[in-house]
């Protein structure tokens, strides 16, 4: 850690004399500003879209609202460029700057005064306030709830994943397969109860239970990946590296063929007509209470284990940590997760299969996780949001994509080997508090 | 910054500029391609890409389609699904709801099309896999429908064939038990051979898993077991794997496949040893006739090489698209009435001279059509040697 710091110093300091002007300057302007009043600057700008966003598409010509930031119109249709650059200026960044600016000490003084009364309250707020936003802008189009769904479900996969590749430093590949019997359980559980279907009959519940019944089904998805998750833990007590890499690679492919050849969940087949339960306020209060809950989990004295066993698990069963104990909690807590994330996937996309579920899911999850950061809860946050979306908006790019993704996850390895946000404690209090002008 | 402002207002007075030359024209009818371009498959990306452009090419030529006496440019979205089934998911919301398209042509696997036929009849869009063939994708679907026959008739079919050909009476099936395809197959298969043949005579029902390549075991339980053929409904690359291997170990009776090896690939990977083998396939490329002659020819012509059945059903999807718009008789611009009339004229859809067969669409959207029996030449060009009908 110590070598790093210095050598990050050193860089800022060779690079400073063109560009610290102008980068002075964006500081200067934007310093100063708490996340309430970026918040409600995006608010704004997403209101502005809701309902302006058609008068002005037509305006400057556009088919439609771009979607994805303008991302995919852009590389579809360049000649439709301009627009979108104009739509995205006028609609997202001149809104945001403008209203974050100049609400900035309002929205200090609102912080302030909410962190004072509590910090639950505030976090609280803050979170309706970033669902309002999310719910506003997902309203213009289901591509885009479907892509935000899935995103914060690969957000709950790779924070899940970080716990054991991160924190504890090991290498698990299992992921996949905790995912496959969450997504199995959970899916059994909502077809079987709910759904006339014809493996398992009749529905046994009438379907205006289903809501209530959803999170006793994605907590009993995730239980039994947490129970399957012992196949891999109990291992991980003897084995460390390259071996441990081998066994929960094993245990994926068990999975995989084990659901493969279960005949009565549709075999090779697949898995389908699950009910629709996984809405976007669903989907985001589950990952919600994933990252709170991991992000605790993580600052913990059983958090802080993990970090002792990944260092020196000698050293630390002398320190009497119970590597046993920490390992066990780390593979099986992390599993429920993965579990949980596998039960809303399928009822996301209402289809699963055990193809869904191999060795490609695997790289996906890893790449975010290194590509975001090991270590940190803003590392998995930006990692799997960055890949999912920069995976959408360049689609259209065809084989490119898979030359441009694989291109960035190399670069991101030379510069910054941990990933881009690595070994960074996510603190809500901080992050909530109200900012003041540096400089 | 003052670059960057420049830039920006340059951007928006170009914006302003470019407006109102799209407002004049008819809207172009738009046509989904929900294809694999990457992942997987490739292969069969690219065929239904070629496909669908060659067909554009040939409305286009005529200045559109032409629908109640008026002309409408068409437009193609092809939008890569990367043979995962979230993303054909997202592929087929994005285009319906974003390129508000009239019909979606693909997915063409199963593990694709099933989750996406569920989009497409949730948003009230036809959609027509070319290539899936499991029951699930149009089941309980109305908007949903696909250009090839089932595995449930593809059974029979083959086994019927080899009654009739050969009079065998003991039969070896040979399949791969975690791909969802053949598996179904191979059960079809099985249920219609002791049908014809009574119980018992299938002697060995033997299966590997996904890119397993030793197959020597399952083969010499085979020969052991006195089977007088082996039906094996694999991919490309087993299929040259299993016969090669099978040569090697001295079984010398036929073996016998399904559409899986109606692929180019086949022969080259296999060579000589599959010279004189049967399979039951959409279509046959040598010996074609009439319409399924030009294609063929075209399409090689283009692209140096025969297509596959992926490309002549995705064609033959692409044609009754165009039927379906032309007999709905008109197009009113509102998006759900003509993908309203288009489900409707499709599901009306009679006795389709497609280059894959006759085509007729049933209740649940599957078509009814004839299969071809095909038989590797000599020269290991895929030959015409029967067709069975329903």
């Amino acid at each position: 850690m110590e070598k790093k710091k210095f050598k990050m110093k050193r860089t800022n300091a060779s690079q400073a004399p063109v560009p610290v002007r102008r980068k002075g300057l964006m500081r200067r302007w934007f310093s100063g500003i708490p996340l309430l009043g970026w918040f409600s600057g995006i608010l704004v700008a997403v209101l502005l879209e809701h309902f302006l966003g058609d008068a002005l598409t037509e305006v400057l010509g556009l088919p439609k609202i771009p979607v994805l930031f303008g991302f995919v119109t852009m590389l579809k249709k360049p000649a439709l460029m301009p627009g979108s650059l104009v739509f995205i200026v006028l609609v997202y960044l001149i809104p945001v700057a403008v209203t974050a600016r100049l609400g900035a000490s309002a929205a200090n003084a609102v912080a302030a005064r909410l962190i004072r009364r509590s910090v639950g309250l505030s976090a609280g707020i803050h979170l309706l306030l970033l669902y309002a936003c999310l719910h506003i802008w997902a309203d213009v189009s289901a591509y885009r709830v479907l892509t935000l769904k899935l995103t914060l479900i690969a957000v709950m996969l790779t924070l899940s994943l970080n716990v054991i590749n991160g924190y504890m430093g090991e290498f698990s590949c299992s992921h996949p397969g905790f995912m496959a019997v969450g997504a199995y359980v959970c899916s059994v559980f909502t077809v079987g109860l709910f759904v006339n279907d014809r493996i398992f009959g009749q529905a046994l519940l009438p379907p205006f239970l289903a809501p209530y019944f959803f999170p006793v089904a994605l907590i009993l998805g995730g239980s039994a990946a947490a129970a399957a998750a012992l196949f891999v833990a109990i291992p991980s007590f003897r084995t460390r590296g390259d071996y441990l890499a081998i066994i929960s690679l094993a245990f994926m492919f068990i999975v995989k063929s084990v659901i493969e050849n279960l005949e009565i969940i549709g075999g090779p087949r697949g898995l389908g007509s699950q009910p629709d339960l996984a809405g976007l306020p669903a989907v985001f209060v589950w990952t919600v209470l994933c990252v709170w809950i991991i992000n605790n989990f993580v600052r913990s004295t059983l958090g802080k284990a993990l970090n002792a066993v990944r260092d020196d698990e000698l050293a630390a069963e002398a320190m009497t940590v119970n590597t046993r104990r920490t390992k066990m909690t780390a593979f099986l807590f992390a599993a429920f997760w993965a579990g949980v994330a596998g039960g809303l996937f399928a009822h996301v996309l209402r289809y699963v299969n055990p193809g869904t579920f191999g060795i490609q899911r695997l790289a996906e999850v890893l790449a975010m996780v290194y590509f975001g950061g090991l270590n940190s809860v803003y590392g998995s946050i930006l990692g799997a949001v960055g890949l999912n979306l920069l995976g959408e908006a360049l689609r259209p790019l065809e084989l490119f994509k898979w030359i441009l993704i694989p291109l960035l996850l190399i670069l991101v390895m030379i510069f910054r080997p941990k990933g881009l946000i690595a070994f960074k404690e996510f603190d809500p209090k901080r992050v909530l508090m109200p900012r003041f002008r540096s400089e | 910054m003052r670059k960057g402002m420049i830039f920006v207002v340059v951007c928006m007075a170009m914006g302003l500029i470019s407006t109102p030359s799209a407002w004049s024209k008819t809207k172009p009818i738009k046509i989904g391609i929900n294809a694999p371009i990457t992942g997987d498959i490739p292969k069969v990306g690219e065929g239904t890409k070629f496909a669908a452009q060659m067909w554009l090419e040939d409305v286009m030529a005529d200045g559109g389609l032409t629908i109640g006496g008026k002309k409408y440019p068409v437009e193609l979205v092809i939008e890569d699904n990367e043979a995962k089934a979230e993303s054909a998911v997202k592929v087929a919301t994005k285009m319906i709801t974003e390129d508000e398209i009239l019909v979606m042509v693909g997915p063409q696997a199963s593990k694709q099309a099933v989750p996406a036929g569920e989009v497409a009849n949730n948003y009230k869009t036809p959609m027509i896999s070319p290539w899936s063939t499991n029951p699930d994708t149009t089941k309980e679907r109305p908007y949903v429908f696909r250009a090839c026959f089932l595995d449930p008739f593809q059974g029979p079919v083959i086994a019927n064939f080899i009654k009739e050909e050969f009079n065998f009476k003991k039969a070896a099936v040979l399949y791969d038990v975690a791909s969802d395809y053949p598996k179904g197959l191979a059960e079809f298969f099985k249920k219609a051979w002791e049908d014809l043949n009574g119980p018992g005579s299938v002697v060995a029902f033997e299966s590997f898993t996904t890119k397993d390549t030793d197959f020597s075991s399952q083969l010499t339980k085979i020969k052991q077991s006195g089977a007088e053929f082996i039906f094996t409904p694999q991919y490309y690359n087993e299929v040259a794997l299993i016969v090669q291997q099978a040569h090697e170990l001295g079984f010398k009776a036929p073996i016998v496949g399904s559409d899986s090896w109606g692929s180019a690939e086949t022969v080259k990977l296999c060579g000589k040893d599959c010279y004189g083998l049967f399979f039951s396939t959409h279509y046959a490329a040598a010996g074609a006739k009439g319409e399924t002659k030009k294609f063929i020819d075209r399409y090689k012509e283009k692209h140096g090489y025969v297509p596959d059945d992926v490309a002549a059903l995705t064609w033959d999807a692409m044609r009754l698209v165009e039927t379906a718009l032309v007999n709905c008789g008109k197009i009113t611009g509102k998006i759900e009435k003509d993908r309203q009339c288009l489900r409707d004229a499709l599901a009306k859809v009679k006795d389709f001279n497609g280059i894959t067969g006759k085509m007729t669409f049933t209740e649940e959207g599957d078509p009814i059509k004839c299969a071809v029996v095909v038989r590797i030449s000599e020269k290991g060009e895929f030959e015409f040697y029967k067709s069975v009908c329903p």
